[in-house]
């Protein structure tokens, strides 16, 4: 049973000391930060973390976030977060300092996760980018299943084509695509299960596969109650920053 | 837009803090001294602040365009029109006491050789003494000390003041600048100079041709591996102007290039005409050598 979700973009500049000596979106940040305590208020036993990647896996929380791929080795990353990860790596998983780094949308979860100081277990997730929609749903549901009073934060963002400065340019066809995507993650959840993974691949778009994972583990429970806390696409991709609420696990 | 003092990187070779006036200074920063004269012949500006008025504007201009320190000169170096000590002290005493009322903070030097002057400039509040001839009077070191100031410590060649180099020949100039200049730098600690107060310039063109000069410029890591801060002054000087056959009017890239190279060389004051473009320079090699963090990345990171 979910008692809360949250949706986050991972641009690495949500990453500490990437951008320099300025940070380009305090305000993105503070939306995301938000989010997560609200994921917090509502007492979660455990908090499931899932996000696009190349491959699909389970990660250790204490795996090293990587910053160092995104500045040739410059920006160190930030120390790994006291008790929630350094405590609460899977038993068994694979140990830190082999090589292994998290993929970039469960990192910037785990740094997001530290920032705002979240104090529970968490559990990490990857979903293969390509994976077709109902694999997606397949593993919301199994996730879902999984725990008793979970919390779901999922890592993903829209098109990246929004703009001549955009990083994939200019495609027209992304402002029709990132609108289904935010009445999907505004609570449509026919729309968020529509979304074609094609046309989301060339796009740019980074989150589907994660969405739809969401759209799954929503299925057959109680509708949710969407809170949009951030939306906008200022270096030409597209960012939401949404909270769902369960009113039947919140009303426990 | 929110700004994150994160990472500094201070690769810190030797980690020394270099002490101006009220001010401290870690040794990969770099120092912008922007030249203010209060001459009517000087060989760049040729007069162009020689009044107080115009001269304050300059010193208005220079903190708006990042200086750290001013250098505020009342006898242009080359010979010319003799200017006795209180000519000198006319020129330079009232307005370091304007300058110091208008910034209290900025590390105020003064190019002189005379200790006349510099015991009259420091009273005024003076923070640094430039003796860019080289120890020409010994009693300069003694008036730095005496007063709490900073010194530069110039290699010169042995010259006299305000003269010309004429056939000098050195066998191995860039030793020649060490020994003489790490020499004047103990002499004044010795004295009584914070020892985290001293500063060395080889004295680009002072008692020198181009050749010694560009030596110098291409081995100045070797004075910077003395532990020593060192000053450069290479702003539109006959060496760049040599070296690219070119006027005074024309030797301002040539200067950003020598401010470029000696800075990833370990350089840290730089006492330049241009402090905009010279602080611009300075800021880009800092960033490539990773003492300093990029202002703001954008690129790849949405």
């Amino acid at each position: 049973v979910l008692t809360g979700a949250l949706v986050c973009p991972h641009p690495p500049l949500l990453l500490p000391g990437l951008t320099g000596a300025t940070d380009l979106a305090p305000d993105l940040r503070a939306a995301c930060l938000d989010g997560i305590r609200a994921l917090a208020a509502a007492r979660p036993d455990l908090l499931i973390v899932v996000g696009g990647a190349e491959q699909a896996g389970t990660w250790d929380a204490g795996l090293p976030r990587g910053a160092a791929r995104f500045s040739a080795g410059r920006v160190p990353d930030r120390p790994a977060g006291g008790a929630s990860a350094a405590g609460t790596g899977k038993a068994g998983g694979p140990v830190p300092g082999e090589g292994r780094v998290l993929p970039l949308s469960l990192a910037v979860g785990q740094e997001l996760l530290d920032e705002a100081g979240w104090p529970g277990p968490r559990q990490l997730h990857s979903v293969a980018a390509d994976t077709p929609p109902a694999g997606c749903f397949a593993l919301g549901e199994r996730l879902a299943r999984s725990a008793d009073r979970a919390a779901l934060l999922v890592l993903g963002d829209g098109s990246a084509r929004r703009g001549l400065k955009a990083p994939g340019y200019l495609d027209d066809r992304a402002f029709g695509y990132d609108e289904r995507a935010r009445r999907g993650l505004a609570g449509d959840l026919a729309a968020l299960r529509s979304l074609d993974p094609e046309l989301g691949r060339d796009l740019l778009a980074a989150g589907r596969a994660a969405w739809q994972v969401l759209a799954g583990a929503a299925a057959g429970g109680p509708p949710p109650h969407p809170v949009v806390r951030y939306e906008g696409d200022p270096f030409g991709v597209y960012y939401l920053v949404v909270s769902w609420e369960f009113r039947a696990a919140t009303a426990h | 837009v929110s700004r994150r003092r994160s990472l500094p990187e201070r690769a810190g070779e030797r980690g020394v803090t270099l002490k101006l006036g009220r001010r401290s200074f870690a040794d990969t920063d770099r120092l912008v001294m922007a030249i203010v004269n209060r001459t009517p012949d000087s060989f760049f500006d040729r007069g162009a602040t020689y009044a107080a008025d115009a001269a304050m504007e300059r010193v208005h201009q220079v903190v708006a365009e990042g200086a750290d320190l001013v250098d505020i000169g009342g006898v242009k170096a080359a010979p010319g029109d003799e200017v006795d000590v209180a000519e000198e002290l006319r020129r330079t005493v009232p307005f370091v006491a304007e300058v110091r009322a208008a910034y209290p903070d900025l590390v105020i030097s003064v190019d002189t050789w005379r200790h006349e002057v510099a015991a009259a400039v420091c009273d005024a509040g003076a923070d640094v003494l430039n003796d860019a001839w080289g120890g020409y009077d010994e009693r300069l070191a003694e008036v730095a000390a005496s007063h709490g100031a900073a010194l530069v410590c110039t290699h010169a060649g042995g010259v006299t003041p305000r003269t010309r180099p004429h056939r000098i020949g050195y066998g191995d100039v860039v030793a020649d600048v060490i020994a003489v200049t790490t020499a004047l730098a103990e002499r004044a600690v010795s004295l009584g100079v914070s020892r985290d107060s001293v500063l060395i310039d080889p004295g680009h063109d002072f008692g020198k041709n181009t050749w010694h000069s560009l030596e110098l410029t291409r081995r100045l890591g070797e004075l910077a591996a003395t532990g020593w801060p060192v000053l450069v002054s290479t702003s539109n000087k006959d060496f760049v102007g040599e070296s690219l056959d070119l006027p005074v009017t024309e030797r301002h890239n040539g200067t950003l290039a020598t401010v470029a190279v000696c800075s990833w060389l370990g350089a840290q004051v730089y006492r330049v005409h241009a402090v905009r473009e010279s602080r611009q320079v300075l800021d880009m090699v800092s960033t490539i050598r990773g003492h300093r963090i990029p202002a703001r990345l954008q690129r790849g990171m949405a």
